[in-house]
């Protein structure tokens, strides 16, 4: 399994990469309402997942036959006050979580800083965590 | 009229096969392998390596590990194959309209990139997910707070560069 993972994320990889979804000036564009480009991946990707979910719901078992289990994301204030700081930072980045690793394995430098960014966000995520609970009314650890 | 990717001024592959292609891959990752897309949450479990807090060693980061860190290491090694087979593989500081509109050296270029990095840290795991377990597969399953979160981060990331290149680096 390990190795689909890797091949499945690698396949993900190539295609942000060429696509323009790991591409600063793509993503300045879409943002600029200059390109359609970024709509349209994100566009197709959702219409065609969304048929593919449907079927595959209505089948109901994975291919080797597990049930399948789609787990669920809650609602809480974080939702939309996490969004909004995403989207300032995927402006700021031109990159959002998948294509900061895209970007590093293109050759970017500067995407190690942002990687490291990153990993600094999602530690201060974590440690300001319960401060944060009852405010944003966010769900238990 | 198609804006060059900053790889090697490549021309992107068409909207409608790249969407295809991120359809395929999150569709196959539910069908063989049971899992639900979604990358902001590889960022928990690489601090779940060094960090102790019951945050990032609850069972939601340390179950995902097995499969969120060799599809992490595939992302790495995808962005590295495209570059090795359109132009060859070379460190690069090349950032495109940020290099001819804001033009800081590498020291601001870096300093930019970590504070943009750390919203999106921050932003994508208060969020609950990114552009791919909110934006691609929560709003293709027509979860609400999927569609509010992309929502939120499609809105913010207009308006941040609007001012950054309409009015602050106009």
């Amino acid at each position: 399994m390990t190795l689909l993972y890797i091949l499945l994320g690698t396949i993900f990889g190539f295609v942000l990469s060429r696509s323009g979804a790991a591409d600063y000036d793509q993503i300045q564009s879409m943002f600029l309402f200059r390109s359609f480009q970024l709509y349209g991946i994100l566009g197709t990707a959702v219409v065609l997942t969304a048929v593919g979910l449907w079927l595959l719901k209505r089948r109901g078992r994975t291919a080797l036959g597990k049930p399948l289990k789609i787990e669920l994301k809650p609602l809480h204030r974080g939702t939309v006050v996490g969004g909004v700081l995403f989207g300032i930072g995927w402006s700021m980045a031109g990159m959002c979580p998948g294509p900061i690793l895209v970007n590093i394995g293109e050759g970017k430098i500067y995407a190690l800083a942002a990687l490291a960014g990153a990993l600094c966000g999602a530690a201060l995520l974590g440690a300001v965590y319960p401060r944060l609970q009852k405010p944003l009314k966010l769900p238990p650890i | 009229m198609s804006i060059p990717l900053i790889l090697h001024g490549l021309t992107p592959i068409h909207w409608s096969l790249a969407g295809a292609g991120i359809a395929a891959v999150t569709l196959t990752l539910l069908f063989v392998t049971n899992r639900r897309l979604g990358v902001s949450s590889s960022f928990e479990d690489l601090c779940s390596f060094v960090l102790p807090s019951p945050y990032f060693q609850r069972n939601a980061v340390l179950s995902g590990r097995p499969w969120r860190m060799p599809f992490a290491a595939g992302l790495v090694l995808g962005g590295f194959l495209s570059a090795a087979f359109g132009g060859g593989w070379s460190p690069t500081w090349a950032l495109g309209m940020f290099d001819t509109a804001i033009g800081f050296g590498h020291a601001g270029k870096l300093a930019w990139m970590f504070a943009g990095g750390l919203f999106v840290g921050f932003g994508t795991r208060l969020a609950g997910g990114c552009t791919s377990g909110h934006g691609v597969f929560g709003v293709s399953n027509f979860e609400w707070p999927s569609i509010l979160s992309t929502a939120s981060f499609m809105a913010a990331g207009i308006v941040a560069t609007q001012v950054v290149y309409r009015v602050l680096f106009a």
